[in-house]
């Protein structure tokens, strides 16, 4: 999983044209969240892809479109994720760094499960 | 003032002194005020020739051409155009009328968000839906057009815009473009790999002409002792006379020039995306080859190849900074000597005088005949073909053509904007019946405005090279492709005005052409044609290029 962190202006249009460079590339996204940040008339989309390799082939024609300020993969390593989880031994919490807990939760497999990665 | 006479005064402003256009009910404030501008304004018959006008004169001029068009079905007839544009990265305006803001996403009458359709095929796109946006994202439009790696820029303006006031000072606008990252990090490496090469290899791209890198190019290849090849979108950048080259590479290509290709051991590849008409088999395409790729598009970059060195930057730049970095090397003349043989033995008499006409004799005239600042654009198709393969682009002579997205119908009104650039050059388009009958309305343009193109039609009666592809692969099953009842071209012609000739004696082509060269006003040329000749050689699609088809060619394979 890759998370991909870009940095918008704020005005209409700047989806379709974000998510035009995905369908192009024929990337599925899995995840994303956009929305006003600190800065004024600017945004910030995160999103997550599943396949490295496009995720890096994408970097570089997202940054070549006008309205994207910035494109970064977000590093996953030294990032935190915190995990809760519900299996049959009730409710189960999980701090540690990305990898760490998305193994955790592949491998317990539990019926619920809300991951925050990157977060903070 | 009002938004339509800010209009006018900001494409003013960026020395605009032509446009390509037809009007339209949203557009009737902005053509109003054309009626007291300096800025001509040449109506076309259909909004796609618009854009490529505006797309021929951007390639000649370096700058950008202009082109209106009204909303709805005007819009959606411009995006064959802009599409053409942005595959060749050509830097042209294209305006587009839309209903008032008020009914905007309605269903208005002519209403079509040709702001969505224009988003894929543009470098970038504006819809003003706020007045006070409108002089910065007009500024901003040229700049873009014109910033690191060209492209078409597309401004959709609601009609109420129009009829927004402005003071002359909201109209200074600065606009800003962040210029492209250059990154020559890579550029010791690469001179290592050039200065180690035994076998080195110069493969030049669309973006060589773009940055007119051409005679730093003949320096470099000198230096290093490598052969240039050209792709389709940079034939003409370096002459096709300078001894180190080779002529073009490809599916269509000269084999001396697909042999260096595909035998160096590094390839200096220089503002091309190494299309899989140039690569063929992606897989076989330099197995042991190093590439070093220039590009001033950081995403091109190891795009299709994967390039072991690459180099972000305008191929000017790029090339003066190896040039400077280069000085030490020290010449191995094997490789360069081999080439030259080989390129002799690439040479060949195409000057075929036999009936019916064979195209490579008219193409082998306009090579002999044109001046040496002639400008050729071509059709797409067998036309094209022919043209990329065996005319002589020497000297600074031109060549336009539609590489990137392959349009039929681009060539004459390229060539209608490649002489409005420049006048005093001969203009010739190299045509096909099956792409000419797509454009031939535009001869009431040419025709009403004085502009004397020349157009050679290769007349076979066929869209010729859908004919050879099921002619080669699909068992001769022809379908779809004969034209059964043509035109009479040059009657056709001659009722839009211009003048026209028809050429079915191998004997009569050059003095055709002389006449057409001559000519004060259009002339159409109708060289009726052999239809069972071929474009050969041809490395069919997927395939290496030790699998070509030769035909005529005289190629030996390179082998000793």
């Amino acid at each position: 999983m890759e998370v991909m962190m870009l940095l918008v202006y704020d005005q209409p249009g700047v989806m379709q044209r974000v998510m035009g460079e995905f369908t192009r590339k024929r990337i599925n996204v899995e995840t994303i969240v956009v929305g006003k940040c600190e800065m004024p008339e600017r945004a910030r989309i995160v999103l997550s892809v599943t396949d490295k390799e496009k995720a890096h082939g994408v970097l570089e024609h997202l940054r070549a479109l006008q309205e994207v300020i910035e494109a970064d993969i977000v590093d996953s390593d030294r990032h935190e994720a915190y995990a809760i989880m519900q299996g049959k031994q009730g409710i189960c919490r999980v701090t540690g760094t990305v990898e760490e807990v998305e193994a955790l939760v592949m491998k317990s497999q539990p019926k619920r499960y809300i991951e925050a990665m990157n977060a903070i | 003032m009002k938004g339509a006479r800010a209009t006018v005064k900001l494409l003013e402003k960026q020395n605009v002194d032509l446009m390509f256009g037809i009007p339209g009910g949203v557009l009737l404030p902005f053509y109003d005020e054309l009626v007291d501008s300096d800025i001509r304004h040449i109506l076309v018959r259909h909004e796609q020739c618009a854009a490529h006008m505006a797309d021929g004169y951007a390639r000649v001029s370096k700058r950008p051409g202009v082109c209106v068009a009204t909303s709805g079905p005007g819009a959606t007839n411009m995006v064959t155009g802009v599409a053409t544009a942005f595959m060749d990265s050509s830097p042209i305006i294209a305006i587009t009328g839309q209903v008032a803001t008020g009914v905007l996403g309605n269903d208005a009458f002519q209403e079509a968000d040709s702001f969505s359709l224009m988003m894929p095929i543009t470098k970038h796109n504006f819809r003003i839906t706020d007045p006070k946006a409108l002089p910065e994202s007009i500024n901003r439009a040229f700049m873009i057009a014109t910033t690191g790696r060209y492209g078409p820029v597309h401004i959709d303006i609601p009609t109420d815009i129009f009829q927004a006031d402005y003071t002359e000072e909201e109209l200074d606008v600065k606009a800003r473009v962040p210029k492209p990252r250059r990154n020559l990090s890579g550029l010791l490496d690469a001179i290592k790999l050039l200065e180690s090469a035994e076998r080195p290899t110069i493969m030049v791209g669309g973006g060589v002409t773009w940055s007119r890198a051409g005679p730093e190019i003949a320096v470099l290849s000198e230096m290093l002792m490598a052969p240039i090849v050209t792709t389709l979108m940079a034939k003409g950048s370096v002459p096709d006379n300078h001894p180190l080259v080779l002529g073009v590479c490809g599916m269509h290509g000269k084999q001396v020039a697909n042999y260096a290709l595909n035998n160096c051991d590094v390839l200096l590849a220089i503002g091309t995306r190494f299309s899989d008409r140039v690569t063929g088999k992606l897989s076989e395409f330099g197995a042991k080859t190093k590439v070093v790729h220039v590009d001033i598009d950081s995403s091109e970059i190891g795009k299709n190849v994967k390039g072991r060195v690459g180099l972000v930057g305008d191929a000017w730049t790029v090339v003066n900074a190896l040039i400077a970095g280069l000085q030490k090397r020290k010449k191995k003349a094997t490789w360069i000597e081999r080439i030259k043989i080989l390129k002799k033995e690439c040479t060949c008499d195409y000057n075929i005088k036999s009936n019916p006409i064979k195209p490579q004799k008219v193409i082998h005239d306009l090579s002999k005949l044109l001046p040496d600042d002639a400008i050729v654009t071509t059709e797409v198709g067998q036309n094209q073909m022919w043209a990329l393969h065996f005319y002589e682009c020497q000297d600074n002579r031109m060549f336009i053509t539609s590489g990137g997205l392959g349009t039929m119908g681009f060539g004459f009104p390229a060539a209608i904007g490649a002489k409005l650039a420049r006048p005093d050059s001969v203009v010739a388009d190299i045509a096909g019946d099956g792409s000419l009958q797509m454009v031939t309305h535009e001869f009431a343009t040419a025709v009403e405005n004085d502009i004397p193109v020349i157009v050679c039609l290769l007349n076979n009666g066929w869209l010729g090279n859908v004919k050879q592809w099921q002619k080669l692969f699909y068992g001769s099953r022809y379908i779809a492709t004969e034209f059964g009842r043509n035109p009479d071209f040059v009657k056709l012609a001659e009722a839009y005005g211009a003048d026209a000739i028809r050429v079915e004696k191998q004997s009569e082509v050059a003095e055709a052409i002389e006449r057409g060269i001559k000519s004060q006003v259009p002339i159409l040329l109708d060289f009726v044609i052999d239809p069972e000749e071929d474009v050969l050689p041809m490395t069919p699609p997927g395939k290496a290029s030790s699998e070509c088809i030769k035909g005529r060619c005289i190629w030996k394979g390179g082998g000793d």
